[in-house]
């Protein structure tokens, strides 16, 4: 295994520490106003539940221009009686660095794991510098499932605004459990724990120069694990606060890189996700309990707006992504006359995941412009899912969305069918297709 | 009267005869070389396209996106372009061997000429087809590109951008031809100085205001957006 992304001044630091339990990491970029209660949080957290461990927080920085690495180094928790320790606390080590290569979260954690790999961790936590709901709780949900259930990877599960993970929600959840039989709710949330034997097979992968390196890296983490049989949980953790965003606002390129390593994984493991034939439960650690979560403001008309002027612009690529009866009911929703309130269905949506995962494996060369126009259906579908939960409680949501989960466990046989494409089905499929667009243009014609 | 007569009539039949002697077997050899290379174009076309399967090379094609760019059906076959190209190799062959036979400087200059166009003539189809395929892969990108930033006319972009790129292909296919050389580098160069200069008094007189309020609504939804995270949540 070598420590490619360790600096010498980490090196250096590693050795000094010599060795830890557990090793906390926090990515950071421009997080000064945050990651000074995330560290607190964990400092408090490890000195409370683990005091005889040694801990050491990490933070990854991206080159963060304000005092985000200060914050870390100068972070105190000044009243520790408050926290009802019957032992004092130890202080765990804190290390600041800024990490090297490919500007992104995943690079930042290929740090992280280095570290943690020197430092003979038996447990890897990461967690987000920007959380605002982060409690010293949390280190004892993710940390304990490792370290006394022997699990590999703990995910979290907490209740998120059901605006919030429109990702999460719309593709890579139902498509996560479709394809590796496992219900794993937040795969992509964030906050994780990760064994040492997991975290080393992690660094063992060549694979860390692609959407890894980025966004990717969540998913790619949950994958792996997920597919190479590591024991995965989830834990409790209450709410997700930070600071959520529009879905419809700048998002194409995290869009592109989540979807583009769930794509790429599900080429390498394609014999693994052929195989399953059910899904099954992932255990749930901790009490679960409602809490209120941040409203998150969401413009559906802008994203309307955006699939609908896909549809007219982006049509030569999604032919080519889309099978014929896909893309005439994309065309038929965008195109048509808008139907009173905009609903973009469940099965179209599937379609239409399937159908670019197999072009993307189809055309290698081709995969770039097929992950970014995914951009404006994707908006179409949470403009339409924006609209149908707007009346719903969260038990409603997740009813939902475990309405869709089913539908692309219904729908896996038409992946199924058309992964695998021989030589000569291509341009039965394009006579086909035109054959279908055709039709529908002149039934549109007709009709007007 | 009736001799001269006569002897025109001898001296006609003494030319053709002597015409026919020269021409008719360097025309016959050279219609049975046609009617052979025919032959043997079939056969090779035949023989190519049942032995040579060329699924790699088709693979190549279809993920490459070439074959939907020479045959938007998505038909082509690597198998097809081998068999049709021996077809018409074996034809252009039989072609030039039928004219060398008759051994004249006519004859003789095509020969020549076509011999040393050939190698340019592929060369320049290489060019041309590389050059396509590039212009319509960018135009693909910027089209793409131009939808997900929300820049107004993205299609307009995207045919731009290949007509552009396929303007360049052109002037370097020309220029291998030796064809019209000064003309289509006189074109390119007025066409990029065109455009630079358009779109200078686009930005700078016609669309001032339209770029201002472009700019200030970005700002102003910049504004609007709190500072968040570069790890945004999923």
């Amino acid at each position: 295994m070598s420590l490619q992304a360790l600096s010498p001044e980490a090196v250096k630091a590693a050795e000094f520490i010599r060795r830890a339990d557990i090793v906390v990491g926090i990515p950071s970029y421009n997080n000064a106003r945050t990651i000074g209660h995330v560290v607190r949080a964990v400092y408090a957290g490890l000195a409370k539940f683990f005091p005889q461990l040694t801990a050491v927080i990490v933070n990854s920085d991206g080159g963060s221009t304000d005092r985000t690495r200060d914050e870390v180094l100068s972070a105190r928790v000044d009243d520790q009686h408050l926290l009802l320790m019957s032992t004092p606390a130890i202080a765990a080590h804190r290390l600041s660095f800024p990490y090297h290569g490919i500007p992104g979260k995943g690079s930042a954690f290929r740090l992280i794991f280095e570290i943690a790999a020197k430092l003979e961790a038996k447990v890897c936590v990461v967690v987000d510098a920007d959380l605002r709901s982060i409690a010293p709780e949390w280190m004892d949900h993710l940390v304990r499932p490792v370290l006394f259930a022997h699990y590999d990877l703990v995910t979290p599960y907490y209740h998120r605004h059901k605006y919030d993970g429109t990702i999460t929600n719309n593709i890579v959840y139902p498509l996560t459990r479709c394809l590796y039989g496992q219900i794993v709710r937040q795969p992509i949330g964030g906050e994780f724990a990760i064994s040492s034997r997991l975290f080393r097979r992690y660094l063992a992968r060549n694979d860390w120069a692609t959407d890894v390196a980025r966004f990717g890296i969540d998913i790619w983490m949950t994958t792996v694990a997920l597919a190479e049989g590591f024991h995965v949980c989830q834990s409790f953790l209450g709410a997700k606060l930070h600071d959520p965003k529009d879905p419809g606002s700048d998002l194409s390129e995290m869009l592109k890189q989540v979807v583009g390593s769930v794509f790429a994984l599900m080429i390498e493991y394609e014999a693994v996700w052929k195989a399953t034939r059910s899904t099954k439960p992932t255990e749930i650690f901790g009490f679960q309990f409602d809490v209120g979560v941040d409203p998150v403001n969401v413009r559906s008309d802008r994203m309307i707006r955006a699939f609908r002027q896909g549809c007219i612009d982006l049509a030569e690529i999604w032919r080519m992504a889309l099978r014929a009866e896909t893309f005439a009911g994309v065309r038929k929703l965008g195109l048509d006359p808008p139907p009173a309130p905009f609903h973009f269905p469940d099965e179209l949506w599937v379609n239409v995941i399937f159908d670019f995962a197999c072009t993307y494996k189809r055309h290698p060369l081709e995969r770039g412009h097929i992950l970014s126009a995914l951009t404006p259906l994707y908006l179409g579908r949470v403009a339409s899912t924006v609209i149908e939960m707007e009346p719903f409680s969260s038990a409603e949501v997740e009813e939902r969305i475990e309405r869709l989960c089913l539908e692309f466990e219904r729908l896996r046989p038409v992946l199924l069918a058309n992964w695998d494409f021989g030589p000569d089905a291509p341009a039965r499929q394009t006579n086909a297709r035109d054959r279908e667009v055709v039709r529908h243009d002149r039934d549109v014609k007709a009709s007007a | 009267m009736t001799e001269t007569l006569r002897q025109v009539l001898e001296g006609v039949i003494e030319r053709l005869q002597h015409q026919v002697a020269t021409f008719l077997p360097p025309l016959l050899a050279g219609l049975i070389i046609v009617l052979t290379a025919y032959v043997l174009a079939l056969v090779s076309r035949w023989v190519i396209l049942r032995i040579f399967k060329g699924l790699t090379i088709d693979k190549f094609l279809r993920q490459s996106g070439l074959a939907f760019m020479i045959d938007p059906s998505g038909r082509l076959r690597a198998a097809r372009v081998a068999a049709e190209g021996a077809y018409w190799l074996f034809l252009l062959g039989g072609g030039l061997t039928a004219l060398s036979i008759f051994d004249t400087d006519l004859t003789t200059q095509m020969v020549q000429g076509l011999v040393f166009l050939l190698p340019k003539l592929v060369l320049s189809g290489a060019i041309l087809l590389a050059g396509t395929w590039l212009a319509q892969y960018f135009g693909r990108s910027a089209l793409v590109w131009a939808v997900n930033e929300g820049i107004p006319g993205p299609r307009r972009l995207a045919t731009l951008v290949r007509v552009l790129l396929i303007f360049v292909a052109v002037v370097v296919a020309a220029d291998q031809l030796n064809f019209a050389r000064s003309v289509f580098l006189a074109a390119f160069i007025m066409i990029c100085g065109g455009l630079i200069l358009a779109v200078s008094l686009a930005v700078g007189i016609g669309a001032s205001q339209g770029v201002g309020r472009f700019l200030a609504e970005k700002q102003d939804r910049a504004r609007e957006e709190r500072p968040s995270s570069l790890w945004s949540h999923l």
